[in-house]
Formats: C-alpha cells, sequence, structure tokens
C-alpha cells in the first residue's frame, strides 16, 4: 500500500492529519528499510498515538506498543518491553528461553531482543516496529534511558524504535545525528472547526433540521474564537463545550419564543445576541473541569433564562466543632502574623484595655499604608478573573480587600524580617503560600490569646494543651494544618506521625474560610492580622 | 479473694507496679547484648480461661465484703443491660447509614468510564466530623458486591501509601485478599503461566479482573485529604490509562469539603474524575438519635443523669466525635455504674431476695441520702411505723426497695415520656432555634424543664394553633402518651371538625388574626382601639378545646417533671458521676509530666517534710534543672544554667559534694530534658540553649 493511500483511508476517520500520516507510512513502509530510530512529538490531543497505531495496523508491519505511562519503574518498563515484544511475534510460550522473563538492563534488553527477532520462523529480513509512547514522561528513569532505547535500532538491524514524546525534544537530545522528527502540531483554527463541523450538530428535540444546519456552522465558530482559541483548548474539549452549549443556545427556538424585531425567524445574530451571557458565564465554566458536573441536562428543557442557573450551589463549607475551629483559627494567625509582632498583637497583659486595642490598630495601620501601592496593584489583577461570586456580595467584597492587602502587607514585612517564607518561590495564591511556619508553642499561646471564651480560673487551663494535640492530630489528617518540613518534602511525611515540640507547623487553608469559621465561633480573624478590619 | 489472686487472673502479676499511682519503670532485662530476642510463640488462646478471667473482672464491693454472687449479678446484668443498648444503637447506625448506602451503590453499579466521558467515575462522600461512618458504609458495600458477585472494595489508607509501588502492591494485595484470602494471593502468585511479574504490576489486577469476572472494582481512599497530592496524582494517571482493562471506581472519603479538596488538586488531575456527590448525615444528628433511644426506650433501666450528658454532648459540639466514640462513652459510664455501685445488684431479674439480705447491702441502703430523705418525708406523712420497719427490718428494707426501684424507674420512664410531648408540640410551635430532645433531657434531668420559659412560651404559642396543626399534634401526642383525657379532647374536637366542615381551619380566640383594630379619625387625631372580632360559634367551641389541651398540658407537665434527684434510690437507677468520664477520655499527659518535673514531691515519697515548694538537692536532678530552666528566659546559658545546679549541691552540702558527681547528673538531666524536647541547642548564640516548651500553655 503506498504512503497516499495510507494517508487517504485514515484521513476519513482522523481529519487533518494527511502530512503526518503519510510521513509515517513512508518510513515504516514494509517494502523499505526504515531508520533505526524515530521521533513523534506533539502536545496532547493532537493524535499521534491514534495515527501511528492506524499507520502500522493499515500497513500490517509486525508491531508492540508500550504505554510508558503504565510502567512504575525503568526495570518495569524494560520487561514490559520483552514481553510486548515476546507477544507480537508469537513467541509467548517460549519466555524461559528469554532470560526467564527478567530484564533489568538495557544492555540486556538488547541481547534478549535480537534473540527474539533472530529465532522468527518466517521472513527473517521482515522489520519490527517497538512504539514507545510517552517516553518522555516514564517514572524513574535513568537520564541516560532515551539516548539508550535510541541505540536499541542500530544494534539490531529489523528493529526500528518509534518514540512518541508529548514535549518537544531539545536538539540532539539522543545524542545521535539526523533521527527523523515527525511533529505533530496543534489543530489550526481552521482544521479545528472542521474536524467538529464533519461531525452533525447535537440532536435537540423540536428544533427543525434545516434551522440547525444553518446555524451550527456560526456557532462552532463563534465557541471557538470566544472560548477554545483564547485558552488553547483540545478537540475533546471543543466538541464536549459544543455539545454543552448548543441545546441551551438554540432554546429560544425549541421554546418557541417570537425572535425580536417583529420578525419570523431566528437566525444566528438574533440568538446569539439574546445568549451573550451564556458565552460569559456558561462557558467560562464549562471550560473547568470539575469532579461533580453540574446538573444541566435537566435545566435545559424548562430553563427559559440561563443566567438564573449560572450561580452554582455552593456546597456548604464544612463546619468543624467548636475547639477544632478555634485551633485552627490560632494556627491560621500564627502562620501569618510575623512572629516580632507578638507581643503587641497577642500579648496577655491589659489585652482588652483600649491602650492595646490601639496599639493594634496602629500597627495594622501602619503594615497596611506600607503596602498600599502593591495592594491595588495586586487588587487590580484579583479583579480581572474573578469568577461570579458564590456567596453573599457584602462579605465578598470586605474580604477581598483584607486579603489583598493582607497578602501584600506580609510581603513587606517578610521582607524586613530574616524572611523564612520568601526562600521557596512563590506563585499562586498568595494567601496559602505566604503562610509561615511557626512552632507548636506559638499556637497554644496563640490560643490562650484569643480564646473567646477564657476559663475563669486559670488553674484549669493546664488541661488545654492536652486537648489541644488530639485536635491537631485531626487537622493534620485532614490536612488543615500540616508540619512544615511535609509542606516541601510532601511524600516522606505522609505516614510518619510524631510531633517534636520543637517541629515547626504551617496552616493550609485560605482565609476567607478560616475568617468565616472563626466568625461563628465569635472571634475576629481581622482584629489580630496585620492590616485586618480596616 | 485475695488481691494476688486477682492479680494473678488479670496477668498483672508480674509487674504490680501498674496498679501504683507512680513507680520506677524498669525495662525487661535482655539476655546478652547482640543476642536477638526470643520470639513470641502464637499460642491459640483455649476457651474457658478468657471466659474465668471475664467472671472475674468485676472485683467486691463494701471492702470486699460483697459475695461472689452478687458481683456475678451486677456484671451479668451489666452485660445484658448494655447489649441490649448496644443492639439499638447498631441500628439506629445502619439506619443512618441505609440511605447515602442506596445511593452510592446504585452509583457504583450504574455507571462505568462510558458513561464518565471516559473519566475515572468517581464518589466523593463527604463525611464532616463523622469519620467512622465511611468505615460501617464501605464494608456493607463491600459485602453487598462480593454477594453478588459484581466486585469488591479495597479500602486504602493515607498510611497505607507512601509512595507508588507500594500503594500498588498493596491494592493488588488486598484486592486479592479481599475475596480469596492471604493463601489465595500467594497462590495467584505463583500459580501463573509465564514469568513472576513485580508486585506493582496492575497488569496482576487485569489478570484478576479477568479470572473473576470482576465488573466493579471500588477503590476507596478513606482520608483523601491526607493522601500526597503528587502521589494522588500519579496514582489517579495510572488508573485513567488502564480504565478500559479494569473497571475501576474510585470513592473518596472527604472531611472538609469538595472545593477544598479540588482545590488541592492539580487541573489535570481533577480532569482525570468525573462523579458525584454523596454526603453522609453529621455525627451530632446520628448522636442525638442515640442518647434519644438510649434514654427513652421504655425497657431502659438506668439512666444517665444531667451531668453526664451536658458533658457528653459538649464534646460531640466541641470536639472531633464519631458516633461510635459516643455509644463508647456511654458504656464507660454504664461500666462504671454496674462496677463500683453495690446497688447495681437490684437490677438483677428476678430479684434475688435470698441473696440480697446481707445486712452489709441493707446498710448500704439505709445510708443514701435519697433513704433519708425518703425516711424524713415519711416521718412528715405519719406514717412513723413504715419507717421504723424499714430501720429494723431487713427483710421488710429490701421489699420496699425493690417496690420503690420499679415505681422510680417507672417515674423517670414518663419524665422522658413528657421530655418527648415537649419536644413534639415544640416543633409545631418553635419556627427558629430548634430545641433538641438532648437539650430538654438535660433541663428535664435537672428538674428545671417543667417550669421553664421554653415551655411557657410554647403553652402560648399554642394557644394560637389552628385546627388543622392542633388535630395533627394531638394525633402525635397520643402516639406518646396513652391517657383517656386526650383521648376525649381528640374526640371532641373530631366532632367539632366534622360539625363544620366546609369553614376550613378552626382559629382559636387567642389568635392574634382574631383581634380587630379599628381606626378613627377625631378631629384629625387617629384613634386606634382594639376589639374581639366577632368570633364563629365554632371557633368559640374551638377555643374552648384548646383551653381542656392547654389544662391538661400543664398539669400533667407539672406532676410528671419531677427533679430525678429528689427520688428515693436515684442514686441506683440515675448514674450522674462527672469524674471518671472526663478523667478516662481526656487525660493530661503533659499536665502531669511537666507537674511532676516542677514539684516532683506531689508524686515521689519525701523524706523530710520541709522540701515543699523549695528546689532541693534531695529532689531528682531533672526536677531541679526543670525548675532552674522554669526561672530562665527564651535563651540560657549553659554555662550559667551549671553555675546555679552546682550551687543547689553546694548549698546543702557544703564542701562534702563531689564536683564530678554533680557534673555527671548535670549532664544526663540535660539529655534527658532534651528528650523531652523541651531544649535545644540554640543557632543563634553558642553556648546557649534554647527553650521550646513554656509551662502551663
Amino acid at each position: 500500500m503506498l504512503p497516499i493511500e495510507v494517508g487517504r483511508s485514515l484521513g476519513s476517520q482522523w481529519p487533518c492529519r494527511d502530512v503526518q500520516a503519510r510521513q509515517l507510512a513512508s518510513l515504516l513502509s514494509p517494502h523499505v528499510p526504515s531508520p533505526p530510530t524515530i521521533v513523534v512529538h506533539g502536545i496532547s490531543a493532537t493524535c499521534k498515538s491514534t495515527i501511528l497505531r492506524g499507520v502500522l495496523s493499515t500497513l500490517e508491519v509486525p508491531h508492540a506498543i508500550i504505554r510508558s505511562s503504565e510502567c512504575i519503574t525503568g526495570r518495569h518498563l524494560l520487561t514490559k518491553i520483552l514481553w510486548n515484544t515476546l507477544d507480537a511475534l508469537g513467541q509467548k510460550e517460549e519466555w524461559e528461553k528469554a532470560g526467564k522473563g527478567r530484564c533489568e538492563h538495557i544492555s540486556g534488553l538488547a541481547v534478549l531482543l535480537e534473540e527474539c527477532l533472530a529465532a522468527r520462523t518466517s521472513d527473517t529480513s521482515k522489520k519490527f516496529v517497538l512504539v514507545l509512547d510517552e517516553i518522555d514522561k516514564q517514572r524513574e528513569a535513568p537520564h541516560t534511558l532515551l539516548s539508550a532505547l535510541a541505540r536499541l535500532g542500530e544494534i539490531i538491524p529489523s528493529l526500528c524504535v518509534v518514540l512518541v514524546l508529548s514535549s518537544t525534544p531539545r536538539p540532539l537530545f539522543l545524542q545521535s545525528a539526523a533521527v527523523p522528527h515527525i511533529s505533530f502540531p496543534p489543530y489550526t483554527r481552521k482544521e479545528a472547526i472542521d474536524i467538529i463541523l464533519t461531525s452533525n450538530a447535537p440532536v435537540v428535540d423540536g428544533l427543525p433540521d434545516e434551522t440547525s444546519l444553518r446555524v451550527y456552522p456560526y456557532f462552532v465558530f463563534t465557541v471557538y474564537d470566544s472560548l477554545i482559541g483564547p485558552t488553547a483548548g483540545s478537540i475533546p474539549n471543543f466538541r464536549s463545550i459544543c455539545e454543552r452549549l448548543w441545546p441551551k443556545f438554540v432554546a429560544p427556538v425549541v421554546n418557541g419564543e417570537a425572535p425580536p424585531g417583529g420578525n419570523t425567524e431566528w437566525d444566528f445574530s438574533r440568538l446569539l445576541v439574546k445568549n451573550r451571557s451564556i458565552f460569559r458565564h456558561q462557558g467560562e465554566s464549562a471550560l473547568v473541569h470539575r469532579i461533580v458536573p453540574e446538573e444541566t441536562s435537566t435545566a435545559i428543557t424548562k430553563q427559559k433564562t440561563p443566567l438564573s442557573n449560572v450561580t452554582m450551589m455552593p456546597s456548604a463549607l464544612p463546619s468543624l466543632p467548636y475547639f477544632s475551629t478555634l485551633i485552627l483559627t490560632s494556627a491560621y494567625l500564627a502562620s501569618h502574623t510575623p512572629q516580632r509582632l507578638d507581643t503587641i498583637f497577642f500579648s496577655k497583659f491589659s489585652s482588652s484595655s483600649l491602650s492595646a486595642r490601639n496599639k493594634r490598630a496602629h500597627h495594622r495601620r501602619r503594615l497596611k499604608v506600607l503596602s498600599q501601592a502593591q495592594a491595588e496593584e495586586r487588587q487590580a489583577a484579583n479583579d480581572d478573573p474573578s469568577t461570579p461570586n458564590k456567596r453573599g456580595k457584602g462579605k465578598r467584597t470586605k474580604t477581598r480587600i483584607t486579603k489583598s492587602t493582607l497578602s501584600s502587607a506580609f510581603a513587606t514585612s517578610s521582607a524586613t524580617t530574616s524572611a523564612t517564607g520568601s526562600g521557596s518561590g512563590i506563585t499562586g495564591p498568595s494567601t496559602i503560600l505566604t503562610a509561615r511556619s511557626f512552632p507548636l508553642e506559638r499556637l497554644l499561646a496563640i490560643y490562650h490569646a484569643i480564646d473567646p471564651n477564657p476559663p475563669a480560673t486559670p488553674l484549669r487551663v493546664a488541661a488545654v494543651a492536652d486537648r489541644i494535640y488530639a485536635e491537631l492530630a485531626t487537622l493534620r489528617r485532614l490536612r488543615l494544618v500540616v508540619p512544615a518540613a511535609g509542606h516541601n518534602g510532601a511524600a516522606s511525611s505522609s505516614g510518619n506521625t510524631t510531633a517534636d515540640a520543637g517541629d515547626k507547623w504551617t496552616v493550609n487553608v485560605s482565609g476567607e474560610w478560616v475568617g468565616e469559621l472563626a466568625k461563628g465561633i465569635g472571634v475576629e480573624v481581622g482584629e489580630w492580622l496585620a492590616g485586618g478590619l480596616d | 479473694m485475695d488481691p494476688d489472686g486477682l492479680n494473678d487472673a488479670l496477668g498483672l502479676s508480674d509487674d504490680k507496679s501498674q496498679n501504683l499511682g507512680a513507680y520506677i519503670y524498669q525495662p525487661p532485662k535482655h539476655g546478652k547484648a547482640g543476642e536477638r530476642p526470643s520470639k513470641r510463640r502464637k499460642v491459640s488462646v483455649s476457651g474457658n480461661e478468657p471466659a474465668q478471667i471475664d467472671r472475674q473482672r468485676f472485683v467486691p464491693l463494701l471492702n470486699g465484703d460483697e459475695n461472689a454472687q452478687s458481683v456475678k449479678l451486677r456484671h451479668d446484668s451489666y452485660q445484658q443491660l448494655w447489649s441490649e443498648q448496644e443492639h439499638k444503637i447498631q441500628a439506629i447506625l445502619e439506619d443512618v447509614d441505609a440511605g447515602v448506602l442506596t445511593e452510592v451503590s446504585s452509583f457504583v453499579r450504574e455507571t462505568s468510564s462510558q458513561t464518565c466521558n471516559g473519566c475515572i467515575p468517581t464518589a466523593l462522600v463527604t463525611v464532616g466530623s463523622n469519620v467512622s461512618s465511611l468505615s460501617r458504609l464501605l464494608s456493607r458495600l463491600n459485602e453487598q458486591l462480593i454477594s453478588t458477585e459484581e466486585g469488591s472494595v479495597v479500602v486504602l489508607e493515607s498510611g497505607d501509601a507512601p509512595n507508588l509501588k507500594t500503594t500498588l502492591k498493596n491494592i493488588i494485595r488486598a484486592t486479592i485478599t479481599n475475596t480469596d484470602g492471604n493463601d489465595g494471593y500467594q497462590r495467584f502468585l505463583t500459580d501463573r503461566s509465564g514469568p513472576r511479574l513485580l508486585g506493582y504490576d496492575l497488569d496482576l489486577l487485569h489478570d484478576y479482573v479477568q479470572r473473576k469476572g470482576t465488573k466493579k472494582l471500588v477503590l476507596a481512599l478513606r482520608d483523601s485529604e491526607a493522601f500526597d497530592t503528587g502521589l494522588l496524582t500519579d496514582l489517579l494517571s495510572l488508573f485513567k490509562s488502564w480504565i478500559d482493562r479494569i473497571p475501576f471506581t474510585i470513592l473518596l472519603g472527604i472531611s472538609t469539603s469538595v472545593e477544598l479538596f479540588e482545590g488541592r488538586l492539580p487541573r489535570s488531575c481533577v480532569a482525570l474524575l468525573q462523579g458525584k456527590h454523596f454526603e453522609v448525615q453529621e455525627a451530632g444528628n446520628c448522636v442525638d438519635r442515640i442518647y434519644e433511644s438510649l434514654q427513652t426506650a421504655s425497657s431502659t433501666q438506668l439512666w444517665l443523669g444531667r451531668n453526664i450528658t451536658s458533658t457528653l454532648f459538649e464534646i460531640t459540639s466541641d470536639y472531633f466525635q464519631s458516633p461510635e466514640a459516643f455509644s463508647r462513652m456511654v458504656k464507660y459510664a454504664y461500666m462504671s455504674h454496674f462496677f463500683a455501685n453495690p446497688l447495681a445488684v437490684l437490677f438483677a431479674k428476678p430479684v434475688p431476695i435470698a441473696l440480697l439480705s446481707q445486712r452489709k447491702l441493707c446498710e448500704v441502703i439505709r445510708n443514701l441520702p435519697s433513704f433519708r430523705i425518703f425516711c424524713e418525708d415519711l416521718v412528715e406523712e405519719g406514717s412513723t411505723k413504715q419507717v421504723r420497719d424499714m430501720l429494723e427490718n431487713d427483710g421488710y428494707l429490701l421489699k420496699e426497695t425493690i417496690r420503690c426501684l420499679d415505681a422510680g424507674q417507672q417515674k423517670m420512664r414518663s419524665i422522658f415520656q413528657a421530655v418527648l410531648a415537649v419536644h413534639v408540640c415544640l416543633q409545631y410551635t418553635q419556627n427558629t432555634g430548634k430545641a433538641t430532645v438532648s437539650d430538654l433531657s438535660v433541663r428535664a434531668l435537672s428538674g428545671e424543664l417543667a417550669d421553664s420559659t421554653l415551655v411557657d412560651d410554647m403553652i402560648a404559642m399554642m394557644k394560637a394553633l389552628d385546627s388543622n396543626k392542633l388535630d395533627e399534634l394531638i394525633g402525635r401526642l397520643q402516639d406518646i402518651l396513652y391517657n383517656e383525657q386526650l383521648g376525649a379532647i381528640k374526640a371532641n374536637l373530631k366532632l367539632l371538625l366534622e360539625t363544620c366542615p366546609e369553614s376550613g381551619s378552626l382559629r382559636s380566640g387567642y389568635n392574634i388574626n382574631s383581634t380587630v383594630t379599628t381606626t378613627t379619625v377625631v378631629q384629625s387625631r387617629v384613634q386606634l382601639s382594639k376589639g374581639k372580632a366577632e368570633l364563629s360559634e365554632q371557633d368559640v367551641e374551638y377555643t374552648k378545646i384548646i383551653d381542656q389541651l392547654l389544662v391538661f398540658l400543664q398539669d400533667y407537665l407539672a406532676e410528671t417533671l419531677i427533679r430525678p434527684q429528689d427520688m428515693f434510690l436515684h442514686e441506683a437507677f440515675l448514674f450522674d458521676l462527672r469524674n471518671p468520664l472526663k478523667e478516662t477520655f481526656a487525660p493530661r499527659p503533659r499536665f502531669a509530666i511537666e507537674r511532676a518535673l516542677a514539684t516532683p514531691f506531689d508524686y515521689l515519697l519525701s523524706s523530710s517534710d520541709a522540701t515543699a515548694t523549695k528546689i532541693s538537692a534531695k529532689q531528682p536532678a531533672t526536677a531541679i534543672l526543670y525548675q532552674l530552666y522554669l526561672e530562665s528566659g527564651a535563651l540560657v546559658n549553659v554555662h550559667d544554667l551549671w553555675r546555679a545546679f552546682s550551687g543547689v549541691f553546694e548549698n546543702e552540702e557544703g564542701d562534702s559534694c563531689d564536683d564530678r558527681v554533680v557534673m555527671s547528673l548535670f549532664y544526663s538531666a540535660l539529655s534527658e530534658l532534651k528528650t523531652f524536647g523541651v531544649i535545644k541547642n540554640s543557632r543563634k548564640k553558642t553556648d546557649h540553649l534554647a527553650k521550646s516548651a513554656w509551662m502551663g500553655l
């Protein structure tokens, strides 16, 4: 079969990948010798593996495909390569010969593969293709793995190794020259829209076919331009958004609403004007995958004004028991108050007197002024991507100011102090990352300072520390408060449960939630925070 | 029984020190260094041995004079009483879970990766603080799936997942042992053609799924938050790539909220999952139900008093606590009662009079505070004969006691009936701030419910009820109380409603709507005057019925809701000691250690009396050092500490003090404090120690 025919036969099913299919077909054709190594690369969802599989099965070349993402270790990968090769060659019963099915090193693999391929009964000159899918994502791979695998094809003449990468390879990354690379670029606007339009519009009950035919192409164009193009969405993403939005888009037609302006028929521009909000709200939320999908299917048929459906049901925030809430609040404060300000904010002496309050307020204000400029900048940045509001409007604006001023206040204050937190690269939501570690004793001390119902007799206090440890263990299990070492080191700490008095901890949740929880038990977090309450 | 025999029975004889409040810990002596400790042989426990221990678990009370039979009786009646209550609790727990269980199991059955757009089907179960409910749910789901041969549930905890390899190994192992047992797992590994696969190879699981024909393999992560995010991402992407061959369903137990959980995962990982959200009922609700059934059931014999109730509910609202933990605390309360109260013998059925007629027990009864009050009341009533009999005749006293116990229990039951009745009424009258049965019980147990403002408000609100609601309310009251008077009121109401079916619901004269405000303008002044609207004849009738009901209710409540502490023998059927419960369930290790170090003679016997508070060389070295440490600031110079330490010894022993001995004491004390985690080396200043614990926090 000629490459052009292969391309054509695959093109009907997988459009817009004609060039790549032909390239692959000519390189892997059973009648011409193949290069020892081929690199296929392109970002995810560009049809690499599918086209490769299609070409190989159309050409009827013996091959084995190994999904590298399923191999846990390098050794696992090698064993799998050997096994799948034996399987593809029909020599599975003879595994005893092939190193007893065990393969621990790549040099061993070369020998074993050579033996297997030589043992083929039929035409020995026939080539064998080994496809290693997503090989750049291999876990626990030695750094020489890729170049070593590329050598396999040179050592064994009848073998052709195809490496499928999802990242763009650096020049000469295989340490050998002239390896053919086949690139699968992301689909262009035209290609993507063509692909979507090859399948028909999703069926909507009560919509005339003719309207659907007329409006759907425009709809797909609009979806691409507004949602997919700017976010570099993939084809499956594109398709699912089209499927989700289409019924809502044509809802006015289905419901038999009268078109505006005295016209008798809906055309695309009228529908678009009517449904602008769909693209704004639902489109944006459609881009974000959630584990629990919003119940849309039932709403479509009845819903007349899609706007009212937009606001997501805010799943009730978890509430913690009283004592745990207080501990979490103290942990949050311990993480977010510079230690040098402890005596100002948490000093037990005259904590309720006017002068102490004034002092706290003064410091909060000073820190705020210091960071005013940055706060505004940050707020401007915060405003843009803010998604539709979930909770009450009034609360939201308040917390937003607090949050941004706070975070910038800490950026400055941590710069002036010895900067424990600035060591780690700061990206992402600032409230979490600016949380600094604190020793347990500080948490206990702050707990006593903010306790809204302090015990009447100080003698009874002694038991509190012991009770705190038990609750802290639960909070830790919920990953609300974590040991500071585990924050960066990750896996090492998940199993052990030891806690030393000197160990440091950090809080691991956003301030908004803690603030609300604390309000529920009568603690105003802002009062204790630098920059809060103003 | 001699104490040694008891110790033998309890297996304590080898280490008597366990009974002492403070003792010196002596680690078991090992043989030569380097020799391996001998392995403990596994011995299957023979059947009759534990039974014997079980019987002897209760000690004779009354200074050891209680005979063995009554000890046994106490134990047996405890067993019987608690097993009844435990059944009830179990039933409630199962009932609570039933709804979620059916939802989850139908989700598991109906969804597959095809229905989820190729994502891994995921059930998110938020359990809130009700952490234990998930394991009950999972084990029942597992039973269901195995019995229908559809698949199984594998439970994974964060502790099982230190890294990807071990996690996969654990998953595979747990899946196979779940159905085939441990031997099955070994056989599975060896009895397969081809080379032995690596333990973490999912090919194994694939093989297993094919052999068994498994349709659903549910993988439950019990504490999803505790899993390392990177690991979870790896694991999920691996499952996703296998999902075309192994029918995974993921079940995530979440204690905080779905948003928080989702927010912590990377987007790419979230994109692999799709599913549904389930909510398990909150623990508080469940606990309320358990409490209600324990206290209000008609078969209840022992009640928890006010102090215990409030302690229990304080803990439930303040801390993370599962319903199981709650029932354990209740169990402890029951146990303490039967363990330490000789009157608990009276619970045995039928009451063995012959056995009870010991002098001691009668003395106990006569010494009860409630007995004295009872007698005083009797004397006031003039029945001195009865009092004399009770004081002198043991047989008569016992008979009277048993009669009173029954009567007292009956009264307690009716108190809780009244509580339920009030609860029902409140549901009809109160629109905000629902009072739970437990709240009402606390009030009733302290005898305050009858004349509380809550009940007054309730009565006032009931006046305004319309006939439909009232009809319903009376119906529900009748379920709780069997009372002729109530029946008569109900019949009257029915009669009235039948006579006027067309006029809709009737209103009483107390209803606000039936007062009319008239406005008259007199010389540009507005005059407001209130007057009763004309009531129809039926409404007047209806008002009468309401009055009847209210009078009945007030009488009933005043009569039933008495103070339990005023009843004779309340010590036997009402357990209300706060202390064993609080102390046992909230131990204070840190407080104890600090106290032992700061004032060692609170625990150790002092040789001289004068050394109450002062630091002296007679105290253990660690304690001396700790007290010096308490006097210092955040950073301590070691040399200063040493000067102070040796000063203590020099003061007391003068020149005879050997510096080298003191120095070695100092070092050992210092290292002990370090082990406690109280001090550590400071990085700020050389030769300084940093304080890392403060006393009294």
